[in-house]
């Protein structure tokens, strides 16, 4: 197995004009290591070379100087591309085709059989909350749901290695949690994430290490927690507490001869906004935009495997909220929960139908609770084993391949 | 094979979503059977079919190359502008699939396209004899002159360089030059040009009263059936145009060996006084029994002195030629079609490899250029060819090569078939395909193909 997913010896990219004179240092001698089922963060303000970084990975742009080994080879070779997914920073799709047809097209560049196509297009689109616009032309897809397609397309061929650049930029909060949510699960399925982002708060709350970049060089590089860590405070949260026992606190903490600060914590504006919204559309208001089921597809979370068990962290989120709500409240989120499982019944049966005459078996959703036990397992063991044929064929390869380049 | 494959389609959907193409498509749905409708030629039937054909056929052809030439373009240059690119080659493709992919796709378009639109002339063709109600006659004329495929043969070059010696001779002895012209080289050369031009000349024209024989082997008619026919085309030039306009001949064809040598008569020989229009092309009508059987064919005219007083010239390039039918229209319009698609195959591959390294407007501008010159290609060979000193030689080492190197598209032009009925024969499209696209179209997608693999895709140019 590759000890580094993405490793740079001195990578360099100069960028000359039209003379060969040169203009613009974009990377400087570069050494970047990424471990295996790493998450890892390249931050920088614009113009850090953050992006070149990316495109040199990519083999979109040549090093002046340097090297790039990407998953133990060179990135342009199509074995090594089989098993990246790659989200530039601006959605460049096919403006023309629809949400359905780009996630096709990219497909069978992957040369994906029709049938795991089929499945996996439904998945996305099922993630990325654009089942209903699927039949659109992405051209007219507003700029968030555009970066969803983006993410989408990233995705269809289950790859090991995964780079997002920018990934939460354009997206609303519920996709930015989304994204959040699907690389914390990829990473725990051992696949290795590279993002570069400016939107500091989404990177902390993902990475295992980050890389500050400035000028095209390397500042600053470690793991998150040992960053960030204040190693001279302490933090305590608690339920509401009487001011009484707070008082008894203070004088502890004072007695050290300690400072203390003592406030109520504010809720994170995300988790505000995502509670928000949820509420709208429990109570069914139309949207042209997109209406995400917040569900990871089920061929990304190891299908049958962990499938079933797996709530999302949205669902979450909903639960806490409710068991917070008053009494009144809460059955008022019931009854809405309850008509929001029928309509996804009546959504799945409508799915299960319209694809039922083509492929029966393949394209129906695993983890919701079927109502036909037998299928759903049929349904769980076929997506295992090609999974398992895809992700075992292409791990094998690339261990091969890692073979043969260490022998060379 | 199947990414490939993703990629053209893709390119195809790009072409007919982006509304590219729909401009051409729907031009050439309003005029074609506008132009079927509304042709006339010089108002007989197989004039007008002859017009129709002619501007049709060349219009869907200029069109759809014009097409091929921008789609092929757009195709690659947007999917670098936009970036689009950047998802594709990320992907486990090879660039020069994506060329291909591209390239198929464009052909593919054009392909479809012209299936279309040649089915529709050959349906207006067709019809068009039944729509103006042609009469009998007519239509024996066009099923003769027309709607056919006529072999052509044309009278071996004559060598006129033993008289060309001989009267130099005779001017040296007759001490018509000076020795001091003799013994300037360049002078001497000019004279020999000068005499063989002239004997040339003699040797297509024929002056009141006499006669001129043209001899043609291996006329290879299939049937000796008695409806058949052979033409005699030709065209008169004359030194002193009469005051009608107006040439009277006297055409003889058949097999002249039994005349000349006294064999017994086998087949007969056919004959024909005429009046004819000068400067027009013209055709005799020979029933095929005159063609002897091991192919000898021989051809006289005499002026007749009684009604002309001035010699007839035979131009060079096209003054007799004898055709004779050697296949149907229906196979000679399909492969005057599969001559556009080679025209279309090639300029696919031209403009994929123009916009490997050019901008949109530029890579258009570069395969305009390079397409009008190949149109006109006969046109600059002839044009430049009379060059004299140091330009000519200067032209043989640039202008020349470099437009050989280009396909000569007037050369192959479809109509020069159609119209004139004349067989174009698999052995030239062959040749047109081996030296056109095996060729040509090749090398340009191999260097599309290494231009694209050494660039740096996201490098931006301004």
């Amino acid at each position: 197995m590759e000890e580094y997913i993405i490793e740079t010896f001195s990578l360099t990219k100069i960028f000359s004009d039209w003379w060969g004179r040169h203009k613009v240092c974009a990377v400087e001698d570069l050494n970047l290591k990424i471990r295996k089922n790493e998450v890892f963060g390249l931050l920088g303000p614009n113009g850090s070379g953050k992006t070149t970084t990316i495109k040199l990975l990519l083999g979109l742009l040549y090093p002046t100087k340097g090297r790039a080994i990407v998953l133990g080879g060179d990135s342009s070779d199509p074995k090594i591309n089989a098993r990246i997914g790659f989200m530039p920073e601006e959605s460049y799709l096919y403006r023309y085709l629809s949400a359905r047809e780009t996630l096709d097209f990219y497909g069978r560049l992957f040369s994906l059989p029709a049938q795991v196509r089929k499945m996996r297009i439904e998945a996305l689109l099922d993630m990325v909350g654009l089942r209903a616009a699927s039949n659109r032309a992405v051209g007219t897809f507003s700029k968030g749901m555009a970066r969803r397609i983006g993410l989408a397309q990233a995705l269809i061929n289950d790859p090991d290695l995964l780079i997002l650049d920018e990934p939460t930029t354009g997206l609303d909060p519920i996709g930015t949690r989304q994204i959040k949510d699907l690389i914390l699960t990829l990473a725990k399925r051992g696949k290795t994430i590279l993002l570069c982002s400016h939107l500091l708060a989404d990177v902390e709350d993902v990475c295992d290490r980050i890389a500050i970049l400035y000028g095209g060089r390397i500042q600053t590089e470690g793991r998150v927690k040992e960053l960030l860590q204040q190693s001279h405070k302490t933090q305590i949260t608690a339920d509401t507490i009487s001011s009484n026992t707070l008082d008894k606190i203070k004088r502890l903490i004072e007695a050290e001869q300690k400072d203390c600060l003592i406030e109520t914590p504010l809720e994170k504006l995300e988790t505000f906004f995502v509670k928000t919204v949820i509420d709208a559309q429990q109570h069914d208001l139309a949207t042209s935009g997109a209406l995400s089921t917040t569900r990871i597809g089920d061929f990304l979370t190891a299908a049958g495997l962990e499938g079933k068990t797996r709530a999302s962290i949205l669902e979450k989120l909903v639960s806490e909220k409710i068991s917070e709500a008053p009494v009144s409240d809460r059955r008022d989120t019931e009854a809405v929960r309850a008509a929001d499982e029928t309509e996804q019944e009546i959504d799945k049966q409508l799915l299960r139908k319209l694809t039922k005459e083509v492929e029966p078996v393949e394209t129906k959703p695993v983890s919701e609770a079927a109502p036909d036990e037998k299928e759903t397992e049929q349904q769980e063991q076929i997506q295992k084993s090609i999974l398992d044929e895809l992700t075992g064929g292409s791990n094998n390869e690339g261990e091969k391949q890692q073979g043969e380049s260490t022998d060379a | 094979m199947r990414r490939i494959w993703a990629i053209a389609v893709n390119t195809v959907k790009q072409a007919l979503r982006m509304k590219i193409a729909v401009a051409f498509i729907v031009l050439l749905f309003v005029l074609l059977p506008v132009m079927g409708l509304v042709t006339s030629g010089d108002g007989t039937p197989k004039g007008r079919v002859q017009t129709f054909v002619s501007y049709s056929m060349s219009l869907t052809s200029f069109l759809l190359c014009l097409l091929t030439i921008i789609v092929a373009i757009y195709s690659v240059t947007t999917d670098i502008e936009r970036c689009q690119i950047y998802t594709v080659v990320t992907k486990p493709v090879y660039r020069f699939q994506v060329l291909i992919g591209k390239f198929l796709g464009v052909v593919l378009l054009g392909f479809v396209l012209l299936v279309v639109f040649s089915s529709m002339i050959y349906s207006i063709t067709v019809y068009i004899p039944r729509f103006i109600d042609a009469t009998g006659e007519q239509l024996n004329e066009l099923n003769n002159e027309f709607y056919t495929a006529r072999a052509s043969l044309k009278p071996a070059p004559v060598d006129v360089s033993r008289e060309v010696k001989q009267s130099f001779n005779e001017l040296v002895q007759n001490r018509k030059i000076s020795d001091e012209v003799l013994e300037d080289d360049l002078a001497r050369r000019r004279i020999l040009e000068e005499l063989t031009k002239s004997k040339e000349l003699a040797s297509r024209s024929v002056g009141p009263g006499r006669q001129l024989i043209w001899e043609f082997n291996n006329v290879n008619v299939k049937s000796k059936d008695p409806e058949g026919k052979i033409f005699v085309r030709y065209k008169y030039e004359v030194s002193v145009a009469p005051p009608n306009r107006r040439i009277a001949g006297r055409w003889t064809v058949g097999d002249y060996r039994q005349e000349k040598y006294g064999l017994p008569v086998e087949t007969p020989l056919w004959r024909e006084s005429r009046w004819d229009v000068i400067r027009a092309f013209h055709e005799l009508e020979v029933p095929v029994e005159v063609v002897a059987d091991d192919g000898y064919l021989a051809v006289g005219f005499v002026n007749l002195p009684q009604y002309n007083d001035t010699t007839v010239i035979f131009p060079e390039k096209d003054g007799i030629e004898v055709l004779y039918k050697s296949d149907s229209f229906t196979a000679n319009y399909i492969r005057a079609t599969v001559l556009v698609l080679l025209r279309l195959i090639f300029l696919a591959s031209l403009g994929i490899f123009a916009a490997t390294f050019l901008s949109f407007p530029t890579a258009v501008l570069f395969c305009l250029v390079i397409f009008a010159t190949g149109t006109i290609s006969g046109f600059i060979f002839e044009s430049f060819g009379s060059l004299g000193g140091g330009t000519q030689l200067i032209y043989t080492f640039t202008v020349k090569p470099l437009v050989r190197m280009l396909p000569q598209f007037d050369k192959v032009n479809p109509a020069r078939f159609l119209v004139p009925a004349r067989l174009l024969s698999w052995t030239l499209l062959a040749k047109v395909a081996v030296i056109m696209v095996s060729i040509k179209a090749v090398i340009l997608f191999l260097l599309g193909i290494l231009v694209f693999n050494h660039k740096e895709i996201a490098k931006v140019i301004v």
